[in-house]
């Protein structure tokens, strides 16, 4: 499950994301990413917030799809929070916890 | 230059390797006798060699380095003295498999300047028990006193029988000299008490290498606990040798709603909280500035000597000093391992935000090494444990005084904390003698009757897959 919402005064777009990530899961969202208006024709000065706390399972082609957007938002745009720590060691295991700033 | 060092290099290892000829043929019982010699010998000289460590580094607190003594000597002595490290170990009935116990050879032992004549006698107790022949490197800061241990240690190895130069201490020279030692064919193992860049040498070296990494500890004060208990036994441990284990707490974490009962309890036991300004002092003379490492100016000094290096004016008896930066990582110099008395301090919105300070803390350079929570919620103890990359996670102990193992639990006694791949280390275990040994296994015949009763030639008919022949080779006639 995925909520979008944009905060125009903070110009962020932030993807709220619910359950357990797998593999399918992944995929599935990562569709419904791309093709999300907000995404599609944001603004390159928007930030792009990743709020994963309900999130309890991550998988590594959901780290894969985190790190697409991180590069795709551009330096300091791009950040993942309210992670549970479950999810945190697993950002942290993967080595790419810096480049996503998580929080 | 080298080829002279090469030389002197050669003549320390030829006589190691004579030593471990003859120490070979030694069985258990004249093993023990010298390894009881020897720690007899150390624990009666535990406070002389405290207060010469003490003087000769000028670091840490001279009556906690002969506590650092006893626990290398009485208490290692203890963990080791019925273990069997000589010819066979084990037998097992049920395989077949007999355990002999082989000594590695000449092993060189690096010493810290923080536990210097304690980690001598420890490693030299760990290495005669298990009949290796040992050489000392000590660091150069603490070479007087390490020189003290090993004569001690050599003179009761030698009246016990010991083989001559079982002991042997190479005086703390060149960075290029440690290397040629650490690389030289002769040396079957190095034991590696130091900082990274040593640790990272030995494994470089080309020889096998039990080293340490370095520590960030975490300490979790969970709703739970019993604060002022928590609090004493933090402050005991941080101030113990003047915070120099590198198991020490570096960070406090809790909710922010026990935040003000553990604050007054920290300054009801004389800690002193700094204020930003404060902290930006501190912060100038605990950290070099362009490695984001503690300065070696402040490890194992009392908060005293820290507060007049950093122009302070803090309450006469502080004991710690707390500081409560923003948040965890290279921008924040006093998040990381600092050998002193000095902590960080978190109070985090809620549960989960608390243990992922910890986790953070424990990523930025301590991963591997030991964590600690306060608590007497089981869930949580192990919850905590499942999500820290450490050796060894402390519950309701001091940190310094409970890794080192045999004081506040059950762990070996061990001045060398393994931290596992985190830390760049083999194990996480606490090292000891029968990490020292090479283990033969004597295989009896004992025929696996699945094996020999399942035909074999099903394996090359390329249309039956696992089931079909898990199927048959467990099959019960």
């Amino acid at each position: 499950m995925v909520i979008f919402e944009y905060n125009s005064t903070e110009k962020a777009i932030t993807v709220i994301f619910k359950g357990r990530i797998d593999y399918i899961a992944a995929g599935e969202l990562n569709e419904i990413i791309q093709t999300e208006p907000l995404i599609k024709n944001r603004n390159p000065e928007d930030k792009i917030i990743f709020d994963i706390g309900e999130v309890e399972y991550i998988a590594s082609s959901f780290i894969r799809i985190c790190v697409i957007h991180a590069k795709q938002a551009g330096s300091g745009k791009f950040s993942i929070i309210n992670c549970q720590p479950f999810v945190k060691k697993t950002f942290k295991i993967s080595g790419l916890d810096e480049m996503l700033n998580i929080s | 230059m080298s080829e002279n060092l090469l030389e002197i290099a050669d003549g320390i290892l030829e006589k190691a390797q004579l030593a471990a000829a003859e120490f070979h043929q030694f069985n258990q019982e004249q093993t023990d006798k010298i390894v009881e010699s020897v720690f007899k010998a150390g624990f009666n000289c535990r406070v002389n060699l405290a207060k010469m460590a003490h003087e000769e580094t000028g670091m840490g607190v001279w009556e906690h380095k002969v506590i650092k003594n006893v626990l290398a000597t009485q208490l290692v002595y203890e963990s080791i003295k019925d273990e069997k490290t000589v010819g066979v170990i084990a037998y097992n009935t049920h395989t077949g498999i007999a355990e002999i116990a082989q000594p590695l050879g000449p092993i060189l032992a690096v010493i810290p300047v923080t536990n210097p004549t304690s980690t001598v006698m420890f490693k030299i107790l760990i290495c005669l028990k298990s009949r290796n022949p040992i050489i000392i490197s000590s660091h150069r800061g603490a070479s007087k006193s390490c020189a003290e241990a090993v004569r001690i240690c050599y003179e009761a190895a030698l009246s016990a029988g010991a083989p001559e130069d079982c002991i042997q201490m190479i005086s703390s020279g060149s960075r290029e000299f440690t290397q040629i030692m650490m690389a030289h064919s002769k040396i079957a193992l190095i034991l590696a008490t130091g900082g990274t860049g040593l640790v990272k040498a030995a494994y470089s070296s080309g020889n096998p290498a039990i080293g340490v990494g370095p520590g960030n500890v975490p300490v979790f004060i969970d709703e739970s606990a019993d604060i002022p208990f928590a609090v004493t036994n933090i402050i005991s441990s941080k101030t113990f040798d003047n915070g120099t284990i590198c198991a020490s707490e570096q960070a406090i974490v809790m909710v922010k709603s026990i935040e003000e009962e553990v604050i007054a309890e920290f300054r009801r036991q004389s800690c002193y909280f700094l204020t930003s300004e404060e902290m930006n002092k501190v912060e100038k003379i605990a950290i070099v500035s362009e490695t984001g490492s503690m300065s070696p100016q402040v490890v194992g000094q009392s908060v005293q000597t820290i507060a007049k290096l950093a122009d302070l004016q803090v309450p006469e008896g502080t004991k710690i000093l707390i500081a409560r930066p923003e948040g965890i990582g290279k921008d924040y110099p006093l998040s990381g391992e600092i050998l002193a008395p000095i902590l960080a301090f978190y109070s985090a919105k809620d549960y989960g935000s608390a243990i992922n300070y910890c986790i953070d803390l424990n990523y930025l350079g301590g991963i591997g090494h030991s964590a600690c929570i306060y608590s007497n919620n089981e869930k949580r103890i192990m919850d905590y444990a499942e999500l820290l990359n450490a050796g060894r996670i402390l519950v309701n102990t001091p940190t310094s005084q409970g890794a080192v193992g045999m004081l506040f639990n059950q762990l070996p006694p061990s001045l060398t904390l393994g931290c596992g791949t985190g830390g760049k280390n083999i194990t996480t275990e606490n090292i000891t003698a029968k990490n020292l040994l090479n283990i033969q296994r004597v295989c009896r015949r004992k025929p696996n009757d699945l094996w020999f009763s399942f035909d074999q030639s099903k394996y090359f008919d390329e249309s039956l897959v696992a089931d079909d022949i898990i199927t048959d080779y467990y099959k019960n006639h």
